[in-house]
């Protein structure tokens, strides 16, 4: 009974705790929202907030706007096919260098990890005289590739942990019954990690998603991504900063949406429930 | 019918292959400002009557300068037409196909260079080449509140205090006390500077030096030098440093659009200060400003041994390596007729070209004009070389120091000149 | 079978554990995948880059001969007193963000372990700054802080805070630029450690309660340790990207006021995109590529070893 009502208070404090959190990592969010059904002339002069101020207007042309709207539908499609690439790839890798021994494994997975400290603007100028080679330069294929780049290193590195931790003892049972490796990785390995892979897609979702310069020297007006397309709108000579809030409210969508559908495989026993039997 | 059905696929085919074999696309690589914005309107009537597909692909100047330097080369090109800003035609020239070699159009004759506005036609030139057409009208334009020069107790008061009517600052002077008037009475901030970007902030520099009667860099005897001179640098910086102590707070990181929002949304505002005419549509739209019709404009002021604006216009250009320089020409032929400067004109930009900025029928809605015509009497422009981005660093980075104080403004204008020497003689100038 | 059960049959955790079953199958159908891509798009334009670094490369054709200059720009980095401040930035701005993330992150990890009603939605919603443009995020805080309107800056003002233009003053910028990195990026660090937790199994939670262990010592003798590898790479990842921010500061300070918020990705895009020369730059990237590798041979791999990390998951 007395741990019941610790629990309950325990609880209650969590709740209050995570709600100021919020609020304050909010704020900054709250406030473009807003100012995404205000004019610009009411956001600049400071004014209160007040209901009469509320227009659709930056909406309508954001939504009006073509090259914003396929820039945005590029940076889904580029973002999925890239979180796709780089989850099944690193996966594969990650697998490939916890659970094997061979040499030079470290340094292996090192140079994945210190390849990507390298800054983009040192690469994106080789990449760029690449692409064109190669004849990808502006297209869709070519700006997802790139994104995976970056996106591979992080996804081995962000589930070896994960893998690591599994115990040896499912893959010597799975050895005897004579499971292949492929086997074993999609049978034990997978579902065990699925909360590392979880985080591990929304992260290079969110890195796909976010990245500006790579887009832009890579992309033209066919496979031009998001990031690129607003920072028109930020201007650096006029301002147009209501279509800009109303503008990265809407890319704010699809990733709370991507988000909270895979943290449905998020919650405890999802992952380890997986490998019954 | 399974026949008949492949034929009329067939024929489709056919005519889609012949359109596409007809039809030509351009690739055009622009600045994101509204004049462009305006432009892309008008394209489909440039598309019906040319059949030639034109994809605007629209950055910010920074982004510009980067792509045309990633993309254009002797050999190869994304783009069939570029947008260079004027500092930046140095270092394109090589790669740009001079103007006399611009194929002939078939359906807009070619641009008579006459017909761009004299002071601006030279910035699409690099050693004596012309490269490409000056496109926009871009230089110093001053705006005052007209509201509250014509204010009758301000005007009062101001003439009891300093002896002469309030009004139009036409001299620093006359800009430095009637800002102070308003800022001290605590009407409005006196002063709007720019203190963003190098580019903008090398402006100012050259604007208040040119003023006080010094140039900064000039090309003599075949070479680059730093010809300034430290007294009147420095008289300048100082002047520059009193303006901004009537200048609203935030004033050291004031940028294109923390100006903007002083000027036109703050309800106080500011009472005088300078604009690219770029961003002229933003200010006279009541959607951003609640200042839209209340701006009167003129030429800048004149400084105590000379009178600047300066310019910052952009220049059309084809590159050597464009496949399609027929369209490409075609394209910037119609684009610098009078027709469309006309119609870029009534959408509050300006089109570098005489007569549309001249033109009567215009002048009396769009009170920028005039200005601009004075402001192009006194243009003055920064210099142009290809190591510009360093210096405008240089500069940026000692200016500030010295109009905000952080260092007394002797060693800033002797550490611009030290600096830049340094990156003058590297450069092998 | 499921960890619980896993934890009924072998108390000890590990049988076998050194024979295994690492030399059963190839790894190299594993890893030709990654290495492809890998090698591609970032092996192949690093190796290009180290190339450019020994030339002095203008960024444009237009902008003149590419010159072998062998150490040439090397040297000239070393010299370059821009080059050190920047690079004292950066590694400041790590060293000052990433631990407050990482406390952040790991504090509301432990705090929100445990499901309520609306947990789902309030993890979601934590998560949003991360999702929140890089480059409207830098507009956004520069905004705020704007003395006059900014509404963070009013809220600092009514706590007594002195008027001064925030982003105008080189320590208070190069402090806003961290906080607004530690807004954006600490849930990134809570999501990576909560996934972490969610992975430790209840029971062994449940069985320590149990047993009566403290809250204190569950959390430093159970939790942390078995947290351990996750918490390193959080701060690998995190240190990974610190070193490559670059857009919100762009358009949040645009380096200044002066050299201030200048740091080490700020100042190699200014040499690439600014002044134009892609050897000096190129040289910067290698030059970080040497400190990454040193980094990684030492502190990485004393930390962080792949045998190091298998004992840790062999022990639970």
């Amino acid at each position: 009974m007395r741990l019941a009502t610790r629990k309950k208070i325990i609880t209650a404090a969590v709740a209050v705790f995570a709600l100021a959190v919020l609020a304050v990592e909010l704020y900054p969010i709250a406030i473009t929202l807003l100012n995404g059904f205000r004019r610009d002339i009411v956001i600049l002069s400071g004014q209160k907030l007040s209901l009469k101020q509320f227009t659709g207007a930056s909406y309508a042309l954001v939504f009006e706007n073509r090259q914003l709207m396929q820039a945005m539908r590029n940076s889904v499609v580029v973002g999925l096919l890239s979180t796709a690439l780089s989850v099944g790839v690193g996966a594969m890798a990650a697998y490939g260098l916890t659970r094997f021994k061979f040499r030079g494994k470290n340094a292996l997975a090192y140079s994945f990890l210190v390849f990507r400290m390298l800054p983009q603007m040192s690469l994106v100028v080789s990449l760029y005289l690449m692409f064109r080679t190669v004849g990808i330069r502006d297209t869709i294929f070519g700006i997802t590739l790139a994104h995976s780049s970056f996106n591979v290193p992080y996804v081995i590195w962000m589930l070896i942990p994960f893998f690591t931790v599994v115990d040896k003892s499912y893959e010597e049972a799975a050895m005897v019954d004579g499971c292949s490796r492929w086997g074993m990785f999609r049978l034990i390995f997978l579902p065990l990690a699925a909360p590392g892979l979880v985080v591990a897609a929304v992260f290079a979702f969110i890195n796909s998603w976010n990245e500006f310069l790579y887009a832009l020297i890579l992309t033209g007006v066919n496979a031009r991504t998001a990031p690129v397309a607003i920072s028109s709108l930020i201007g650096g000579d006029t301002l147009t900063w209501g279509q800009m809030c109303a503008a990265s409210t809407v890319m704010l969508i699809p990733v709370f949406v991507f988000t909270i559908g895979m943290q449905k495989f998020l919650i405890r026993g999802v992952a380890a429930g997986g490998v019954k039997g | 019918m399974k026949l008949k059905r492949s034929v009329l696929l067939g024929a489709l085919l056919a005519a889609a292959a012949f359109a596409s074999a007809q039809q030509k696309v351009i690739n055009v690589l622009l600045w994101d400002d509204p004049y462009p914005k305006a432009l892309m309107a008008m394209l489909p009537e440039f598309e019906k009557a040319t059949n030639i597909k034109v994809n605007i692909e629209m950055l910010q100047p920074p982004q510009v300068l980067t792509k045309t330097a990633v993309a254009v080369t002797p050999t190869s090109t994304d783009y069939d037409v570029v947008g260079i800003d004027e500092g930046n035609v140095p270092v394109f020239a090589s790669l740009l196909l001079p103007f006399d070699q611009w194929p002939r159009g078939r359906v807009y004759p070619k641009t008579d260079p006459k017909s761009v506005t004299p002071k601006m036609l030279n910035i699409g030139t690099w050693n004596s080449v012309q490269l490409g057409i000056p496109i926009n009208g871009n230089l110093y334009v001053w705006m005052t509140r007209k509201d509250l020069i014509e204010n009758p107790t301000y005007k009062a008061q101001f003439k009891a205090k300093y002896g002469y009517d309030l009004g139009i600052p036409k001299t620093f002077k006359e800009l430095l006390e009637m800002g102070t008037f308003f800022n001290e009475n605590g009407i409005a901030a006196g002063f709007g500077p720019f203190n963003g970007g190098p580019a903008g902030v090398l402006s100012e520099a050259v604007f208040m030096w040119e003023s006080h009667g010094t140039k900064f860099i000039d090309y003599t005897g075949g070479t680059f030098k730093v010809v300034l001179d430290e007294a009147k640098a420095i008289e300048g910086m100082e002047f520059y440093k009193k303006l901004m102590a009537i200048s609203p707070k935030g004033a050291e990181t004031m940028a294109h659009v923390e100006r903007q929002a002083a000027f036109a949304a703050d309800p106080k505002g500011v009472f005088s200060m300078f604009i690219w005419p770029a961003q002229i549509a933003a200010y006279e739209d009541p959607n951003k400003s609640l200042v839209a019709g209340k701006i009167a404009y003129s030429a800048p002021p004149a400084g105590p041994r000379g009178q600047a604006a300066i310019t910052g216009a952009w220049a059309i250009c084809i590159p050597k390596a464009s496949k399609n320089p027929d369209a490409a020409a075609e394209f910037i032929y119609w684009w610098s007729s009078k027709a469309v400067a006309d119609k870029l004109v009534q959408a509050n930009t300006i089109p570098a070209r005489t007569e549309s900025l001249t033109n009567p029928a215009f002048v009396s809605s769009k009170p920028w004009l005039p200005a601009l015509a004075a402001s192009m009497n006194v243009a003055a422009s920064r210099p142009r070389f290809k190591e510009i981005g360093q210096v405008q660093d240089v500069v940026k980075k000692y200016w500030i120091m010295g109009i905000t104080g952080a260092m007394p403004t002797k060693d800033a204008v002797q550490a611009i000149v030290r600096e830049t020497n340094d990156i003058l003689k590297k450069a092998g100038y | 079978m499921t960890f619980s059960r896993r934890r009924a049959t072998s108390p000890s955790g590990n049988v076998a554990s050194k024979s295994g079953t690492g030399g059963y199958g190839s790894p190299v159908p594993f890893l030709i995948p990654a290495f492809l891509i890998v090698f591609a798009v970032l092996i192949f334009p690093i190796v290009f880059s180290f190339v450019v670094s020994l030339f002095d490369w203008p960024l444009s054709a237009g902008g003149g001969a590419r010159r072998f200059v062998g150490a040439g720009n090397y040297v000239e980095l070393v010299k370059d007193k821009e080059f050190w401040n920047s690079l004292r930035l950066q590694l400041g701005f790590i060293f000052i963000a990433i631990p407050i993330e990482i406390a952040l992150g790991l504090g509301a990890a432990l705090l929100l372990n445990r499901e309520f009603r609306g947990g789902r939605v309030v993890r979601a919603l934590i998560l949003l700054p991360v999702f929140f443009l890089p480059i409207v995020s830098g507009m956004t805080w520069r905004f705020m802080l704007q003395p006059r309107y900014g509404a963070l800056n009013n809220f600092l003002l009514s706590l007594g805070a002195p008027e001064i233009t925030w982003l105008g003053d080189p320590t208070f910028a190069y402090a806003a630029v961290i906080v607004q990195d530690v807004w954006r990026m600490w849930p990134f660090v809570f999501m990576l450690l909560y996934a972490g937790l969610v992975g430790i199994p209840a029971d062994i939670l449940e069985a320590a309660e149990i047993d009566g262990a403290t809250s204190t010592k569950r959390l430093t003798k159970i939790i942390l340790p078995l947290l351990y590898p996750t918490i390193l790479t959080a701060l690998l990842l995190r240190i990974i990207d610190a070193l490559r921010v670059f857009s919100e500061v762009y358009v949040m300070t645009e380096g200044g006021p002066g050299m201030a918020t200048t740091l080490f990705s700020l100042y190699t895009h200014r040499q690439a995109f600014g002044y134009m020369k892609v050897g000096m730059s190129s040289a910067m990237a290698i030059f970080l590529l040497a400190i990454s590798i040193l980094f990684a041979v030492t502190l990485v791999r004393k930390n962080m070893s792949l045998e190091k990390l298998e004992e840790q998951g062999e022990n639970r």
